[in-house]
């Protein structure tokens, strides 16, 4: 093997085709990125499941006096303490139920001070005897919290039952469907780059039909006519990765960091899943390249 | 060394074949002129050796090896033994003498060593020297032609294929090309050569097989071109 008389040829054709050339990498990197940023939601989303799950909990608000919820006709006094003991006792009889805590008026008061702290107006509005008590109902395993809600919606004294996991899963539910969006984008790309690479690649042998003709004839192997072609296919592949590399490490800076922050401060996706991502679409996107060219080789240098 | 068994070759979509039951045999060193006219199967004959085109019946031998058992991984390997002269050159103008006859060389993987002795050594011997550094368009035919054959030659090829070499190039100059294959002929390399030009046939009192509508109507030693029978 020469390999600079190979790298050489590759030059020339890489130069002879630029046009065609740049518009393969930017195919392909764009396609790559589209993936990684997919990859990335994947991994985003299981992060921060895994962050949430322990964390989540079924908030069983009780019933307080005159309150307006249809519920709570049975209770217009209000849940007494005796009431609430059965309730958190009822409650922690459930098989799903790890845990019952009770968070009376001024701790709900707190929590909503520190959520609200921004709309100083409602602070300022809002007093402790104006938020309800609740049941804060931590779950064994988190996914099981339908069968929660359902026997706590029937208890006497319950005004409402917010599970915090139903407001998590429309989060993810977006994120999910921009990932599909992301995927779908990227595979139409794929498609697009694999018949731009074949149509290069014809371009390029065409262009070069009498240096393989007398590579034929004075007995090339077929690996020296085609590695040249190959590798041009691998080269534009290998800076559409490179370019995909970075516009995904500027969605991770940008777009990931800036969204999850406001939803979980430790579930951030860290660098190594990067890296690994960017590893992933690179080496899909140099095989896509090298496979392209290959089997359109394949039509048109025939022995 | 060539060695064709009743060999018939019909090309996809032809009805007639362009050749039809030929049987030769091309010794070590010989030097054989293929002539007939246009369409006899001259071409047709040199492309089934070098197994650019496969023959529906019949046997060929080169070098010892069957053809039809040559895998097509090793076809590339047959190759390298034949070197391959056409009517109109195939250089590739954007390369110099020297590169272009480096270029055999480069392609089946030499060591840049051994091209750089073996090159200048076989442009002396086509009768180019000083003339290495030319573009194939700063050359008369004649010399393109040499360039062409220093080419097929520098792989000291045990075949040496010839289509019509002279056919692009004046009388006077075809008599140096033939000069060239004569002294190619002569380190021992078998030559054989597709021409339509009588004066050269007559004047080198080779062998001479003819081709008529794909048949050998004629095989004939130390033979002259349009021989009366
Ligand atoms: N690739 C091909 N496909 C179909 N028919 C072909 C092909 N090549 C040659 N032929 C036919 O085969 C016959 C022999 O052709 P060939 O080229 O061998 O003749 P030739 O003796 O070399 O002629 P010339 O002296 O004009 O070069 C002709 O009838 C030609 O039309
Ligand atoms: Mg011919």
């Amino acid at each position: 093997m020469r390999a600079n008389f190979i790298l050489s040829e590759v030059w020339i054709g890489l130069r002879r085709n630029l046009t065609m050339t740049i518009a393969v990498i930017v195919t392909v990197a764009v396609a790559m990125a589209l993936l990684g940023v997919g990859l990335m939601i994947n991994a985003q989303v299981g992060l921060m499941k895994t962050f949430w799950s322990d964390k989540v909990e079924v908030s069983v608000y009780l019933c307080k006096k005159d309150s307006p919820f249809p519920t709570c006709k049975a209770t217009p006094k209000g849940v007494s303490a005796a009431e609430r003991g059965q309730l958190q006792q009822q409650l922690g009889a459930l098989p799903q139920v790890a845990q019952v805590l009770f968070e009376d008026q001024a701790m709900a008061f707190e929590n909503f001070k520190k959520t609200q702290s921004a709309n100083s107006i409602l602070a300022q509005v809002v007093e402790a005897k104006d938020l309800p008590e609740s049941l804060r109902v931590k779950l064994k395993d988190p996914e099981q919290y339908q069968a929660v809600i359902d026997a706590a919606k029937g208890m006497k004294g319950v005004s409402t039952v917010i599970d915090q996991r139903a407001q998590l899963e429309n989060f993810f539910g977006m994120l999910e469907k921009l990932r599909y969006a992301a995927l779908a984008v990227a595979l139409i790309l794929v498609l697009a780059a694999i018949l731009l690479i074949g149509n290069t690649v014809r371009l390029s042998a065409f262009n070069r039909r009498r240096e393989t003709g007398i590579m034929r004839l004075v007995g090339a192997s077929n690996l020296y006519i085609q590695l040249p072609f190959v590798m041009e296919g691998m080269i534009a592949g290998l800076i559409g990765g490179v370019v995909a590399a970075i516009m995904l490490i500027v969605a991770k800076v940008f777009l990931f960091e800036g969204t999850t922050s406001a939803f979980a401060v430790n579930s951030q996706l860290g660098w190594d899943s990067v890296a690994e991502v960017i590893t992933l679409t690179m080496v899909i996107g140099v095989v896509i390249c090298v496979l392209a060219s290959f089997v359109t080789l394949r039509r048109y240098l025939r022995v | 060394m060539i060695h064709f068994d009743n060999v018939t070759k019909v090309y996809a979509n032809q009805n007639r074949p362009a050749l039809d039951h030929v049987s030769v045999d091309v010794d070590k060193g010989e030097f054989v002129f293929l002539v007939g006219p246009s369409g006899s199967g001259k071409s047709t004959f040199l492309r089934l050796i070098l197994k650019e085109e496969k023959p529906n019946s019949g046997a060929i031998h080169v070098a010892g090896k069957d053809l039809a058992r040559l895998s097509n991984f090793k076809v590339p390997h047959l190759r390298r033994r034949i070197g391959c002269v056409f009517q109109d050159f195939r250089l590739l103008p954007n390369k110099n003498v020297y590169e272009n006859v480096a270029f055999a060389l480069e392609v089946i993987g030499k060591p840049r060593r051994f091209i750089r002795k073996v090159v200048p050594e076989v442009i002396e011997l086509v009768g180019l020297e000083g003339k290495a550094h030319r573009m194939p368009d700063e050359l008369s035919g004649g010399e393109q032609q040499r360039v062409a054959m220093a080419r097929a030659f520098v792989n000291r090829p045990m075949i040496l294929l010839a289509d019509e070499p002279t056919g692009n190039i004046d009388p006077a100059t075809s008599i140096g090309i033939m000069k060239v294959l004569d002294r190619i002929n002569r380190t021992g390399t078998t030559v054989v050569m597709a021409t339509h030009d009588a004066a050269i046939v007559d004047s080198m009192r080779k062998r001479v097989v003819e081709l008529e509508d794909g048949k050998i109507v004629r095989d004939q030693s130390r033979g002259v071109y349009g021989q009366a029978y």
